[in-house]
């Protein structure tokens, strides 16, 4: 810090802070990532413009005052505008890309470098960096209830590392976890099965190599225990009171989030919880009537619920989608009132784990279409969330052929990385601890 | 290596080869028991070839048939068909990274011209220079030269990237030797107004700084301003170049057998030799002799002793855990239920037609989440490797115990047919082993399912549904033995 404070160069002061975060400790143990997938439009959310004209503001002319006195979100969060104390809201957030699939690259691995290495998303990194010392029942890494797929997540860790894909509605009456939950198949059921299966086995007229037979054996006892053991019941929402269901909505991301809880109360590492729809070229403001009020009562929920439980202060929840949307409203036809991609400034919410609650982070300018202050990074944001999570964001990663590379390769370099965000981390706080 | 010097050297291969079948290379004589049966060549060769499983009226049939050439004659039919083209085609695909968006970006567009290029290549069993030719020399645009696309698929389209990538794939080298990258110096690319449209050319105004080119230890290229300097690259690759011919033929090996005689096959070292250099050597003059007919040579390979011995044979083939795209299938197949698949990329969402099989998606882009849970290959990287074949408990925890699989039995039209057809237990066991594992009931399976029939009272259907459980939760059906 001190040596930051001398050097003009911009370059080597935030390498100066990159050095000094690297010896925070570790303050958060969960990261609940709520991926709204297809991109939202940070202009009806948490940057809203109402002064920058119908062009601009479309249908949602009105802001709210949240309950920190001069911060103001989209009109369609009053849950969330009611808890601004609780969260913190970064309005520059950046890479410039528009097309989903290396947005949604960029956006969870961090990687700007356009290298030709493919890098794991963080949430496989925190997976493989975490192997050792988590020793909960569940996978470490689970997506509610599947992942995007658009790019090969594991990356050059490969396929161990990539989540658990529950799969299932958890607004049904049952949540059907793949593999963990079967309502067609009584455990009896399953039991005789595998008895029948041992049986096959042993006698199949093709010799298995006992290797691969041991393999079997050890994988069939370790999900059997799986299976009748205390993993179902984490996932059963029947354990929750009809009013803490009703508080999250009973719709497919409000009961994913009361999941991500549920499982974060059980020591998972890393709950991605997708939520599809957001890529609003048509009809955008029809459809974010209906998804706002949803996003804003499951997000109010799982943050008030998490800090009544006492686990806010440990778990990271971050929210936002792989870029933002066209603050300039596309009126004319096919689009006729939607929005488009826009990668080079949007928002995102941050909570928990550390970080500093009721602040703005980032500015954009009267129309939001240009940041003026603070750009945040792809992997600034993923930087801090690994410094937290007691990570070394400058660590590196094991590749199978090329030996050992940095873990975030674009952490520091001009145009790919703006800094950690010393900004939102109490270090007060922490040293307390 | 002069004209003498590759005349002597074919001279010397043809003369070693001549009159012998690969398996008087193979070092250690398989015992003639080790022969696999009859069921097990079939699904073999079935899995090897096409990725599918037979037909259980084609098993019935080939099981009893008595036909002493039944299983070369079925070799030539499965190499000629359909399934056969599909499956290269898969397999081309990955090494050559066809992805609609990230990293490859080829767009699907580009995607289904260039896969269509490759299956007309791979349907028409074009010599194998000849298609690297065509592929290292395109030029044009991504929709109507679809081989352009081959230097579309890099997320950094440099030189060093490009020429590396080639290497890989041709010479089996993950180092890159020598300065070849230079002739690739002129490649530029354009768009036009057709939407993601893009043409590949060679820029001949790009300066030249050193006419000669070192490609390795021994040899120099000569490049001339003006010219196209892939042209002599690619002449010297594709022309008498044995570590080119090796490199493929050891490839097929590796395809067919599931381990290269230089295994990984796309790392070549001086510390990492030939596990038998005589048996390399015998099936690169084979693939040189006939034209760098890679069919010829699977055939070859396909008809030997040493493949149609038992797994685990020395020098032989090597049991291993299904591709993700042939269990996907299977289970298809098997239940007459197929995913739906689609693609993403661009918006408005295209739906693949219902029972497009894995095998024929084409695209990386588009996939499905028991896909990504065998561990389909990623087509981020050219290795073989990225098939990722291991076995993993959440694999089996699928099989198991997934509401989705456990459905599909449920619901099965094949299912529902067969239990119709067949009323009782003992036909209806020969008929779905026939389905899922193409071949006969043993007596002592007929016993352990009559056994636990008799203990588990229940309807004809819901007995089918175990058996079929059981047998895709088999070691037997999970792996390629």
């Amino acid at each position: 810090m001190i040596l930051g404070h001398y050097i003009n160069s911009k370059g080597l002061a935030v390498l100066a802070l990159i050095s000094s975060m690297s010896v925070q400790a570790q303050t958060a143990k969960s990261v609940i990532l709520i991926y709204l997938d297809g991109g939202p439009a940070q202009t009806d959310t948490f940057d809203p413009k109402p002064d920058a004209g119908r062009d601009y503001f479309g249908l949602y002319k009105d802001a709210i005052e949240t309950n920190v006195p001069g911060t103001f979100i989209g009109a369609k969060l009053p849950l969330l505008a009611s808890i601004a104390d609780k969260y913190t809201l970064i309005r520059s957030m950046t890479h410039g890309i528009n097309a989903h699939e290396s947005a949604h690259y960029a956006m969870i691995t961090g990687d700007l470098s356009g290298g030709p290495v493919v890098y794991p998303s963080f949430g496989a990194v925190i997976n493989f960096e975490k192997q050792h010392s988590y020793s909960g029942i569940l996978p470490p890494y689970i997506s509610l209830t599947s992942a995007n797929s658009r790019f090969n997540e594991g990356g050059f860790l490969g396929n161990n590392y990539k989540s658990f894909d529950t799969g299932g509605s958890p607004e049904k009456g049952k949540f059907e976890v793949e593999g963990i939950i079967n309502t067609w198949v009584k455990p009896q059921k399953l039991a005789d099965r595998m008895a029948l299966l041992d049986q096959i086995n042993s006698c199949s007229p093709v010799k298995a190599d006992s290797a691969i037979q041991l393999l079997f054996d050890n994988y069939h006892r370790k999900n059997m225990n799986f299976i009748t053991g205390d993993a179902k019941n984490i996932f059963d929402l029947s354990t929750e009171s009809k009013a803490m269901r009703d508080k999250y909505g009973m719709n497919r991301l409000g009961q994913s989030c009361l999941v991500a809880r549920k499982l974060v109360q059980a020591g998972v590492p890393f709950v991605n919880v997708r939520t599809t729809g957001w890529d609003t070229h048509k009809m955008h403001f029809q459809r974010m009537n209906e998804m706002l009020p949803e996003l804003d009562r499951a997000l109010w929920a799982l943050l008030t619920d998490l800090d009544e439980k006492g686990l806010l202060d440990s778990t990271i929840v971050l929210c936002g989608g792989e870029f933002g949307r066209t603050p300039k409203v596309l009126w004319e036809a096919p689009w006729n009132g939607g929005r488009s991609h826009f990668g080079k400034a949007f928002s995102y919410l941050v909570a928990g784990g550390g970080l500093m609650p009721g602040k703005i982070l980032g500015r954009t300018d009267a129309t939001g279409e240009e940041i003026l202050d603070r750009k945040v990074y792809p992997c600034d944001l993923i930087g801090t969330v690994y410094t937290l999570m007691g990570i070394d964001p400058n660590g590196t990663l094991p590749h199978p052929s090329e030996g050992t590379l940095p873990l975030l390769p674009s952490l520091g370099k001009k145009d790919q990385s703006n800094g950690l965000l010393y900004e939102l981390i109490n270090t007060q706080k922490s040293t307390e601890k | 290596m002069n004209q003498l010097q590759v005349i002597l050297l074919l001279w010397i291969i043809a003369v070693t080869s001549f009159g012998h079948s690969i398996d008087s290379y193979i070092k250690q004589k398989p015992p003639h028991d080790k022969r696999i049966s009859d069921a097990e060549f079939l699904r073999r060769t079935f899995i090897v070839i096409t990725g599918r499983l037979p037909q259980p009226t084609f098993a019935e049939s080939f099981l009893k048939s008595e036909n002493p050439s039944k299983r070369a004659q079925l070799i030539d039919s499965l190499l000629a068909s359909e399934g056969c083209n599909a499956m290269l085609t898969m397999r081309w695909g990955d090494m050559l990274r066809i992805k609609s968006e990230f990293p490859s970006k080829l767009w699907p567009n580009g995607v289904q011209a260039y896969n269509r290029w490759l299956h007309e290549h791979i349907a028409e069993n074009t010599p194998y220079h000849q298609m690297v030719r065509e592929l290292l020399l395109s030029q044009g645009s991504n929709f109507r030269q679809p081989a352009v696309n081959f230097y579309r698929a890099f997320p950094k389209r440099t030189p060093a990237i490009i020429y590396n990538n080639i290497n890989l794939l041709f010479l089996g080298s993950r180092s890159t030797r020598g300065d070849g990258s230079t002739c690739f110096a002129q490649l530029n690319y354009k768009n036009t107004k057709e939407w993601k449209e893009e043409i590949v050319f060679i820029d001949t105004h790009v300066p030249i700084f050193n006419s000669s080119i070192r490609i390795n230890d021994s040899t120099n290229i000569k490049l001339n301003a003006g010219t196209d300097w892939r042209i002599p690259y690619v002449n010297w690759l594709t022309n008498n170049n044995t570590q080119f011919a090796a490199v493929m033929a050891n490839r097929i090996w590796y395809w067919i057998m599931g381990k290269g005689i230089v295994d990984e096959p796309d790392d070549w070292r001086d510390d990492n030799p030939p596990s038998n250099e005589s048996l390399l050597n015998a099936l690169t003059t084979h693939f040189i002799k006939n034209g760098y007919n890679v069919k010829a040579l699977m055939r070859e390979i396909l008809n030997s002793d040493i493949y149609q011995s038992a797994a685990g044979t020395p020098g032989g083939f090597v049991s291993q855990r299904l591709l993700a795209e042939v269990v996907v299938d299977a289970i298809a197949d098997i239940t007459g239920i197929s995913d739906q698949y689609i693609s993403r990329v661009p918006e408005p969402f295209t739906f693949y037609p219902l029972g497009t099989p894995a095998i024929e998606l084409g695209d990386a882009t588009v996939s499905s989440p028991v896909l990504e849970l065998f561990g389909r290959a990623s087509r981020d990287i050219s290795f073989e490797n990225q098939h990722n074949i291991q076995l993993t408990a959440q694999q089996l925890l699928y099989l198991m115990n997934s509401s989705e699989l456990e459905n599909k039995i449920r619901q099965s039209p094949v299912l529902n047919g067969l239990c119709k057809t067949y009323k009782n237990q003992v036909q209806l066991l020969q008929q779905i082993t026939l389905l899922t594992l193409s071949r006969m009931p043993t007596a002592k399976e007929r016993e352990i399912y009559k056994t636990y029939a008799n203990l588990n009272k229940q309807s004809l259907r819901n007995f089918a549904t175990d058996i079929v459980w059981t047998q895709i939760n088999s070691i037997e059906f999970l792996y390629n033995h």
